[in-house]
């Protein structure tokens, strides 16, 4: 059954998070390479843009919605519905 | 119906899919894991296993190998600040000499000379020889780049780091 408040996600914040993704493997990557060379300098800067890129990644999928509430008793059509979800 | 299918009664199809916001979350995970690992690489105040510690003392000059034991277009390996710090002399075929730290600047795998230019062969870089640029695969930024000196006394002799060329200008 789904949980009361949570909603179904829309196309364009799963985009959003998957972007997210692919710019914090190349960050990670950049960071890797530069600290393997021995250069520390944009340490600093890359864990702040990478905690903000996470923050949005994290509220974006785990937010919970307010509007979409289950009515009570039509619990086996959300347990359907939740499959499409 | 197979005995085993009554004992598991798990319809695969079912069980393997993923909803859209579980898929989400299972992202935004990993996001977070890379900023855990860039966390842990901001804090972690020794270097990474098989990097050199910038912090360790280089020696004022260290006599590495005679000068008449290396051919033209030939090698020689040696460590420089500590047993981490890998470092290639060449003797190239034009006849000038050149060092690098073998440190990939990709992601630290040891560059070897192959007669021309030095590759790497984790991910295919390679680098020219006279001052270490980057020609071709991952790697971005010149190799680092040692002081040769060939003295008298007929041995080639490290003085330490030259700046990058990019940090020269």
């Amino acid at each position: 059954m789904k949980p009361a408040g949570s909603s179904q996600l829309t196309g364009a914040a799963l985009a959003v998070v998957l972007m997210v993704v692919l710019v914090q493997a190349y960050l990670f990557e950049t960071v890797l390479e530069a600290v393997l060379d021995g250069q520390r300098r944009q340490l600093p800067g890359a864990l702040v843009v990478s905690a903000l890129l996470s923050a949005v990644a994290l509220f974006l999928a785990f937010r919970v919605q307010h509007g979409s509430r289950i009515p009570a008793g039509d619990t086996e059509k959300a347990s359907t519905l939740d499959r499409r979800d | 119906m197979p005995g085993w299918k009554s004992l598991f009664p798990v319809d695969l199809a079912e069980e393997g899919r993923l909803s859209r916001r579980e898929f989400a979350r299972f992202l935004a995970l990993v996001s977070a894991g890379f900023t855990g690992g860039i966390a842990y690489l901001a804090l972690r105040r020794k270097p990474l296993a098989g990097a050199p510690d910038p912090t360790a003392a280089a020696p004022a000059a260290l006599q590495v190998c005679r000068v008449a034991d290396l051919a033209p277009g030939n090698s020689f390996l040696f460590s420089y600040r500590d047993p981490q710090d890998r470092c290639i002399l060449i003797h190239t075929p034009k006849g000038e000499w050149r060092a690098y730290r073998q440190a990939c600047t990709h992601l630290g795998c040891a560059v070897r000379w192959d007669g021309r230019r030095l590759e790497c062969p984790c991910h295919n870089g390679a680098f020219e020889v006279e001052q270490g640029f980057p020609l071709e695969g991952p790697p971005t930024r010149p190799l680092s780049r040692l002081n040769v000196e060939l003295r008298p006394d007929g041995w080639a002799w490290i003085l330490g780091d030259l700046p990058k060329p990019a940090e020269a200008l």
